[in-house]
């Protein structure tokens, strides 16, 4: 029965059936490893950890269960959970959906899965609308970077990063098999099912197979009212949106291998397909767009890992990427297109650390990508471009610790790349330095500091793209300083952790789109300037009351400025940057109740809020956007018997319809209803 | 403990409460106090906004009041779902309405001189404008139908019904058009094509509605606009690379330059170098480059243009993404005021007194003294190689809207051009204001004469002869007294005082192969009109096989160059009766010129006086 499974599985899987294969068919022998499969939910990372790699930067994270009650289907959905963050969604299922990470620039937040970052040469954004939860086990934010020197070089190069890790298999002593199945059904004609089978196979090796499809129609109601100054309505209407569906199916397959306590090997493949409309700008007397796209996403990634005299470590990773887009107009009022990129990429990284002492590390990395972009206008014969890039990243880091008091790292990161037909460009050095200090040994207290300089390099569009391209572009630069004080303390009957933090961060030759001395044309130019200075605070407070109840909250806030100081005499000199709102936070509240056989029922709350900002430059009151804040409700129970788990959630989101835009002239949904039911054996 | 997090809780949620969304409010209109200047009438501005904003707005500065209202549009249109749209293209007043083409809202909005929304024609990925008749024609990127090619379409639209009546396929992405007599001229910009751009102006004859020819231009051309001759300025944008923008008039010269932006107004071109951030005139007549009027070199992204006789209008359109600015010049380079507009201020429209939006509020302030000329009131050529031409006679004109447009050419400094023909053509005019006889000159008229290479005896010298006269009855006409005012000549034994010349309808016959259109003036009624005055005798001599005149010593318009002020300028202490006796007069009103040279010099045509304009140089003092 379970065998067969696999085989359904490995057949939809067709394409990624080698992996299987080759690894699925070992004899079983027994191992060591059972006792320590029981604790894979831990991060590898930790396997091999001393207490030197504790986090420095505490960074922000969701995971398990907790991410799996929150009112989110992706990844951008939970990570408005996390403070200091700000996301951009264009609206619905298939809408984009990125983040910045204390307001500079979404191009300065790396994405990774699985440890290894994902790219975009091209536009240089992930859209984190494309990545579901359900294979997700643990979302993590790092402002800064994470404070870790046993890490790729690369991983020192972004000002922001979020690490996507997926779930890994863990089995009792005599398991072998684990089936999820999951149904999820929705407004605006969700359908989402999910299986996921893991199974060991011998006990060292474990392989996991996830697949999942999205299906909705996109077609939600929203509304456009405005009033006249005395109150009465000018006009209000309420529409359709239109061209918003989505197809997409994911399948991912990994294959662990724990062959010591120290040393580990992992392949994980992963292959996305897609098809939506693009529902564009609801401006006057436009209510449908005709775009679409097709996106397949494909990459096969491995990670090898291990550790010599006890002292050295040694991390390896790898990774093939072919991601290809079409992009198709079929709006009669605009000139049709017909375009097709091809993004490939190539990935290496050696890393290494050496414990010198108890008290003291230090580690070097290398890595190399090369970046291949091809586009052809499919409507003219001879638009076949190609683009190409080498990068190099070469790091050295330390980290010590003074006794219980202190702990410091320092890192430095070289930068080399070499775009087509161009000379290396000269290596640019970044500093990075962590530190945190305890001064009470019995006290969770830690003050908590870094600074930081991180590179965002220009993309394929901002080099090369018809007529808009600038090759002489220099990368953009962000230096962070922040300082944070973190607390925690837990009992028996709470468990409560705070973290305030200050930051003042400035983004200098940030790479704008600029007129050009021509009728209608851009171009890209290493110009502007932002200062943003900004507060983040949370609270994560659980309490554990009498008759087996929970009650647990989580407070995120931020207010920050982001203000272009490019040039005084600018009109918008010291205004605030676009879509970066002033104050913004979240707070979740959920009470869970545990019946004596174990079972679980809950209620979950969650408010979000994004507070005024504007559109553009100039903060004028035509370029307002109001404040927007949606309270979301999850009921959920949870029923074992035996070794069959079954989950029931509902989710009502925007419970209140509020009529909204996160950026402007794409609605957002009013209320909506999701319904999960998910088996596990 | 748990007493200490409630309040923690507490606090932080109503932070987070403070600020809660309240209804949506229309976007107000602003108005600001821009000048104390008063102007008659107003200018609408069309800022465009960007792609997908759906910030296109509609301005209005209203020139009597000095008073700029961002927005303008929007008070008077609240009710208007979503506002004006996404991207303003064109503006243009046609009869007693306003038509803006909205490009990405894929409409033309039309609307009274108020702006207020009187209905909307939905055209697909509309561009510009252009009218006839009771016919608006809108040219679109794509067609009704989505065409293989990529081909787009001129529109016809009934400007009664406002419901589409035709529609002809022209070629890649047209851009600008423009009537000339029965023939519509398209842009073929193929702007959507790197690489691949167009380079041709599709030819449509209005009659039938078809693609009558296609004639070559340069590369990438955008924006086409017609001379008082008729002559066709197309803007080539290049390809932005290796091949330069230029501007290219049909059957005529192509003028290497940038060229965002055109606007001709009387006999001058004024080309918008916005890679080069100047403003550049070139003659209508010869295309010869004029001095640049004003200076742009501090401007950001100049963008917007519009030339009227009164003033130069010019935008500045900063980054595209915050708010531009308006400016506003006089002919001499002077800066009057500037405001702040909306994103793009692209597109500028004036507005005449009789649609004055708020005409009803305060008295004016009298309107400020200018040195220039303000008015025309009588014009009436001899026959003449550009006479129907400078200014351009358009069907139904009379001589009252011939006076307008001379006054277009050269009231205010427009600094355009009249020509009155043959020997006896005049023209009078007059100032807001009398002018005084001081002490020295008084008056300068300007001309078009030059001298030859290497020497001030001899030029183009085509010799009118001033008449002075006072408004002694009163009546706010030239129908007084006139004095000639004595030049050089007078007393030369070969001018003759008192010659007289009939000219005919039927003596109009073709005489210069280049000027082929009737040279009698076409508005005039009678078939026959006798025109009296003095006459000199031929100056012309042959110099290096060229044509040249003896320059008069001084007494006469037209004879020497504009920048001999002394040269061109005119005392009113000259002034002499009908029997030559000295006249004092301590002011005057009107001011007649008449061509009193007649000679014609074959290919070239006759000499005919021609005038640019005229300042009060007392008011100067």
């Amino acid at each position: 029965m379970i065998r067969r499974n696999i085989l359904i599985f490995i057949a939809a899987l067709s394409a990624l059936s080698v992996f299987a294969q080759s690894a699925g068919l070992e004899p079983e022998q027994a191992s060591y490893a059972d006792s320590l499969y029981n604790d894979f939910h831990i991060e590898e990372v930790e396997v091999t950890a001393r207490a030197l790699t504790k986090d420095i930067i505490i960074p922000q994270t969701l995971k398990g269960e907790e991410l799996a009650r929150l009112n989110a289907l992706t990844v951008a959905d939970a990570i408005r959970y996390f403070s200091g963050v700000q996301l951009k969604d264009y609206g619905g299922v298939g809408g984009i959906k990125t983040i910045n990470v204390r307001s500079m620039g979404s191009q300065h937040t790396a994405v990774y899965y699985n440890g290894v970052q994902l790219g975009n040469a091209q536009n240089g954004q992930v859209d984190l609308g494309r990545f579901s939860l359900d294979n997700l086990e643990e979302i993590q934010l790092y402002k800064g970077q994470k404070s870790d020197i046993f890490q790729s070089a690369r991983e020192f190069g972004a000002a922001g990063n979020v690490y996507l890790t997926t779930r890994k298999p863990y089995f009792k002593t005599g398991e072998r098999t684990h089936v999820r199945a999951q149904m999820r059904f929705g407004s605006f004609a969700l359908a989402n099912p999910n299986v996921g089978v893991d199974v060991k196979l011998t006990d060292a090796l474990s392989l996991t197979l996830d697949a999942e499809y999205v299906y909705s129609n996109g077609k939600y109601p929203f509304r456009y009212k405005r009033v006249l100054p005395d109150g009465t309505t000018a006009y209000d209407t309420t529409a359709v949106r239109q061209n918003g569906d989505i197809n997409a199916v994911r399948a991912e397959i990994g294959l662990h291998h724990y062959y010591r306590t120290t040393g580990f090997w992992r392949v994980h493949a992963y292959n996305y397909w897609s098809e939506r409309g693009v529902p564009g700008a609801i401006v006057n007397n436009v209510w449908r767009n005709g775009e679409r796209l097709w996106d397949r996403n494909t990459f096969v990634q491995g990670t090898w890992q291990d550790e010599w005299f006890g002292r050295w470590s040694t991390r390896v990773l790898l990774k093939y990427a072919n991601d290809y887009t079409h992009y198709k107009n079929y709006d009669v009022k605009l000139l049709p297109s017909n375009n097709e990129y091809l993004q490939q990429e190539v990935y290496l990284s050696l890393a290494n650390k050496v414990q010198l002492f108890n008290w003291w590390d230090v580690s070097v990395a290398y890595d190399y990508q090369y970046n291949a972009l091809n586009r052809e206008n499919l409507l003219l014969d001879d638009s076949k471009e190609f683009f190409d890039r080498h990068s190099h990243w070469l790091s050295a880091a330390t980290a010590f610790n003074i006794k219980e008091y202190l702990r410091l790292q320092a890192s430095v990161l070289m930068t080399a790349i070499q775009n087509r037909k161009s000379k290396i460009e000269n290596p640019k050095i970044t500093p990075g330095i962590f530190v945190s200090f305890r001064p009470y040994p019995k006290i969770d207290l830690s003050l908590n500091a870094f600074y930081k300089q991180s590179y965002r390099y220009p993309t394929f569009n901002d080099l090369y793209y018809t007529d808009l391209g600038n090759a002489n572009l220099r990368p953009e630069l962000a230096r962070q300083h922040s300082v944070e004080l973190a607390y925690r303390k837990a009992s028996k009957t709470y468990d409560l952790a705070f973290t305030a933090s200050y930051y003042y961060n400035r983004v200098t030759d940030k790479i704008i789109a600029y007129p050009k001395g021509q009728q209608f044309r851009w171009t890209m130019l290493n110009l502007g300037t932002v200062k943003i200075n900004g507060v983040d605070a949370k609270a994560d407070m659980s309490f554990y009351l009498p008759l087996r109840f929970v009650l647990r909250t989580r407070l995120n806030y931020t207010y920050n400025t982001a203000i272009d100081v490019t040039n005084p005499s600018d009109t918008y000199y010291g205004h605030q940057i676009p879509y970066i709102p002033w104050h913004s936070g979240s707070a979740v509240a959920g009470l869970e109740w545990t019946s004596k056989r174990g079972d679980h029922y809950g209620l979950n709350y969650s408010f979000i809020y994004v507070g005024e900002r504007y559109c553009q430059q100039e903060n004028t009151v035509y370029n307002y956007v109001q404040p927007w804040y949606t309270h979301d409700l999850t009921i959920y129970g949870e029923w074992s018997i035996q070794r069959y788990w079954l989950k029931a959630n509902i989710e009502i989101n925007n419970l209140l319809g509020q009529d909204y835009e996160v950026i402007q002239n794409y609605p957002m949904p009013k209320q909506n209803v999701r319904c999960t039911i998910a088996f596990r054996y | 403990m748990y007493h200490r997090f409630q309040i923690l809780i507490i606090a932080l949620c109503s932070l987070l409460l403070i600020a809660c969304r309240k209804d949506e409010v229309v976007y107000p209109t602003i108005g600001t106090h821009v000048t104390d200047e008063v102007r008659e009438g107003g200018l609408y501005v069309l800022c465009e906004g960007n792609m997908g904003s759906n910030k296109a707005r509609l301005d209005y500065m209203n020139l009597h009041a000095g008073d700029y209202y961002a927005n303008w549009y929007g008070e008077q249109n609240p009710t208007q779902l979503k506002e004006l749209g996404d991207v303003g293209n064109d503006i243009q007043q046609y009869g007693s309405r306003l038509y803006a083409v909205i490009n990405c809202s894929h409409k033309v909005e039309v609307m009274d001189m108020q702006a207020r929304h009187i209905g909307q024609i939905d055209i697909p990925n509309c561009r510009y404008m252009a009218f006839k008749g009771d016919k608006l024609y809108v040219s679109a990127y794509v067609g009704s139908i989505a065409d293989p090619d990529l081909l787009g379409s001129v529109y016809e639209i009934d400007t009664a019904s406002l419901q589409i009546t035709r529609e002809v396929k022209v070629g890649h992405q047209p851009d600008e058009l423009c009537v000339r007599g029965d023939k519509l001229y398209v842009c073929n910009s193929g702007g959507y094509l790197t690489n691949r751009y167009d380079s041709t102006v599709s030819v449509i004859d209005i009659s039938t509605f078809e693609e009558a020819e296609k004639i070559h231009v340069g590369l990438n051309p955008t924006r086409i606009r017609a001379d008082e001759r008729g002559h066709l300025w197309v803007c080539c944008q290049g390809n932005y690379n290796d091949i330069q923008p230029e501007v290219v008039v049909i059957d005529g010269p192509h003028i290497q330059t940038p060229c965002a932006n055109i606007s001709i107004q009387g006999s001058t071109a004024y080309i918008l170098d916005n890679t080069n951030k100047r403003l550049r005139a070139f003659s209508t007549i010869d295309y010869t480059e004029q001095p640049q009027p004003i200076d742009i070199s501090s401007y950001e992204n100049p963008y917007g243009l519009l030339a009227t006789n009164e003033a130069l209008y010019i935008t500045d359109a900063k980054n595209y993404v915050s708010s531009g600015v308006l400016h506003c010049y006089d002919y001499t380079g002077v800066k009057h005021w500037s405001t702040y507009t909306g994103d793009i201020p692209g597109h500028l429209c004036r507005v005449t007194a009789e649609y004055d939006i708020h005409g009803g509020g305060d008295t004016p302030e009298p309107p400020a003294k200018t040195p220039y000329i303000t008015r025309v009131y009588e014009y009436l050529p001899a026959l003449g190689q550009f006479v129907n031409m400078l200014p351009k006679y358009e069907e139904g004109d009379d001589a009252e809207s011939m006076c307008r447009k001379c006054e277009q050419a050269i009231a205010n400094n427009a600094k355009g051009m009249v020509t009155l023909g043959g020997w006896g053509g005049y023209i009078t005019f007059g100032f807001d204001h009398s002018v005084a006889n001081l002490e020295g000159r008084d008056i300068q008229i300007l001309g078009n004469a030059f001298y030859m290479t290497g020497s001030t005896e001899y030029g183009s010298s085509e010799p009118g002869i001033v008449l002075v006269s006072r408004d002694d009855n009163r009546n706010g006409q030239p129908d007084d007294t006139w004095y000639e005012l004595k030049g050089s000549l007078y007393d030369d034994p070969s001018t003759d005082h008192a010659f007289s010349r009939t000219y005919t309808r039927k003596g109009d016959t073709l005489q210069n192969p280049f000027h082929t259109q009737p040279y009698y003036p076409q508005w005039l009624t009678a078939d026959a009109y006798t025109l009296t005055g003095a006459r000199i005798a031929p100056q012309t001599k042959v110099i290096s096989g060229q044509n040249v005149q003896r320059i008069l010593e001084y007494g006469y318009v037209d004879n020497k160059p504009n920048t001999d002020v002394e040269g061109t300028s005119f005392d009113i202490s000259w002034a002499v009766d009908a029997d030559g006796n000295p006249v004092s007069l301590p002011t005057i009103d009107f001011v007649r010129v008449y061509n009193a040279s007649d000679e014609i010099l074959g290919m070239t045509g006759e000499l005919s006086t021609e005038v640019t304009g005229a300042i009060d140089l007392q008011m100067n003092k």
